[in-house]
């Protein structure tokens, strides 16, 4: 086996370096920021004492449709907006098991 | 490795270098990467295309359409001609016209197939055909210049294509995510303005209310004030002509009208918040010229203060389903008119709001 020569160290170097820059281009230039995945709510709002409810959106509901009783008061509830929001990802805690709590 | 053997790879790797320099092979191969990469992306506008086609389709199978490849072929290749802009004598005349030709055609294309079927549903499909056409188009304009670019060789024009690729694809993935509120009637981005004229309908005493043009104005008693309150009617997929109805209707005031507030949703530039409220002067609203010529003309006539209240978002937000923060955006508008108006007018002024925008989803 022929030893390297210094000269051949720093050519190496520079391949692996010009290998490396291009792939780190290539990852930068193709990575695109994900989208937030979202999903549909409806707020609702008690036509007698104004309690605000947000619920999951059914498909055929409308803004001004009177829908279910307040919670409250029992008066009837009114969808006042319908509207997209991020859906949100369950946070990961770190919290010890149970056993040691 | 020997020094000699170095030497050797060096000098190949320049005689290489600089042939392909001299006989453009590095442009064709650069041209062949440009090529590759647009490809890609065209393929991915076109199974957009199959699939929002699939769903439009199904959507008239399921509202009782035995064959609606018929409608789609029909629609996806409607176009409307320009006006000619070198004689520029009755333009807004002529453009309105090819306009509300050019909807009333697409229109009766979809009645024709469902002749039974509401106002309703049948504008949730006209939309829904518009997204496909609009992508459909966009796929075989980029189609065309990439098939040129590489007939020619035009290493420009592939250049321009590979760099605008990004964007396009930007604006087509906005679009065919904006299929699913079209189909199912979600209020849109878009829909604030006309959102914030059913809160102020809502919130004063309704005098009167009658449609023309697909639009619905609202005679409306609020804060010791006369409002006529405009809007496209709901909750259909619909952005109806706010700017003639407005302009006859101050025809009508005799010009008695002591302010117009237009309200509308606006392109936000990058690095503006989606939500963001502004205030200006004029008629915010975003048509090719016929409406918004027509509320500039009515308020320049009567000397009527102009004022414009706009709600901002990207153009994916204004196109898909309204999303929170527009709607809490909204919430604050309402309240922002009801100062605006309090500031700029007495008890018992006549003022004009037109909320702008498509009002799917939103009733009235």
């Amino acid at each position: 086996m022929i030893p390297l020569t210094g000269q051949d160290m720093i050519y190496y170097l520079a391949i692996i370096a010009a290998i490396g820059l291009a792939v780190y281009f290539l990852l930068e230039t193709s990575r695109r920021p994900k989208e937030p995945e979202t999903e549909t709510k409806e707020l609702l709002k008690c036509i007698k004492c104004g309690y605000t409810i947000e619920k999951e959106y059914s498909v055929g509901d409308f803004i001004g449709l009177v829908k279910d009783k307040c919670p409250k008061c029992g008066s009837p509830l009114k969808i006042i907006a319908i509207y997209d929001v991020v859906k949100k990802t369950p946070e990961k805690t770190l919290k010890p098991p149970k056993q040691y709590t | 490795m020997p020094e000699d053997n170095w030497s050797l790879i060096l000098q190949i790797f320049w005689i290489i270098f600089f042939i392909m320099i001299f006989t453009g092979a590095n442009q064709r191969i650069q041209m062949k990467l440009w090529s590759i990469d647009i490809r890609n992306k065209l393929n991915m506008i076109r199974r957009y295309v199959e699939e929002d086609k699939e769903r439009v389709s199904n959507f008239m199978r399921n509202l009782g359409l035995r064959n609606p490849e018929l409608v789609l072929k029909k629609t996806l290749d409607f176009f409307t001609i320009e006006p000619v802009t070198i004689e520029p004598t009755d333009i807004i005349k002529r453009m309105d016209h090819l306009i509300r030709t050019s909807d009333k055609s697409f229109r009766e294309i979809v009645k024709k197939a469902l002749p039974s079927l509401g106002r309703y549903e049948r504008s949730l499909i006209e939309t829904g055909l518009s997204i496909v056409s609009a992508i459909y188009m966009v796929y075989k304009v980029v189609r065309h210049y990439l098939l040129t670019g590489e007939k020619e060789n035009n290493w420009i024009l592939l250049m321009q294509l590979e760099l605008l690729m990004p964007q396009i694809l930007k604006i087509v993935t906005a679009y065919h995510k904006a299929l699913d509120a079209f189909t199912t009637g979600k209020p849109v981005g878009d829909g604030i303005g006309p959102l914030i004229a059913y809160r102020l309908i809502e919130e004063g005493e309704v005098v009167s209310k009658r449609v023309i043009d697909e639009t619905s104005i609202y005679e409306v008693k609020l804060a010791n004030r006369r409002f006529f309150i405009i809007k496209a009617e709901g909750p259909g997929s619909n952005v109806g002509h706010p700017g003639r109805v407005l302009a006859d209707l101050v025809d009508q005031l005799n010009g008695n009208v002591d302010l117009i507030i237009t309200i509308d949703a606006a392109l936000k530039l990058e690095g503006e918040d989606t939500g963001e409220i502004a205030e200006g002067v004029g008629a915010a609203i975003g048509d090719p010229g016929p409406e918004k010529i027509a509320i500039e003309r009515a308020a320049s006539k009567y000397n009527i203060p102009l004022r414009a209240l706009i709600v901002k978002m990207g153009l994916p937000e204004a196109i898909q389903t309204m999303r929170k923060e527009i709607y809490e955006a909204g919430e604050i508008a309402v309240e922002y008119v009801k100062k605006l108006v309090d500031r700029l007018t007495s008890e018992n002024s006549t003022i004009i709001v037109a909320g702008i925008g498509n009002t799917m989803g939103v009733p009235l």
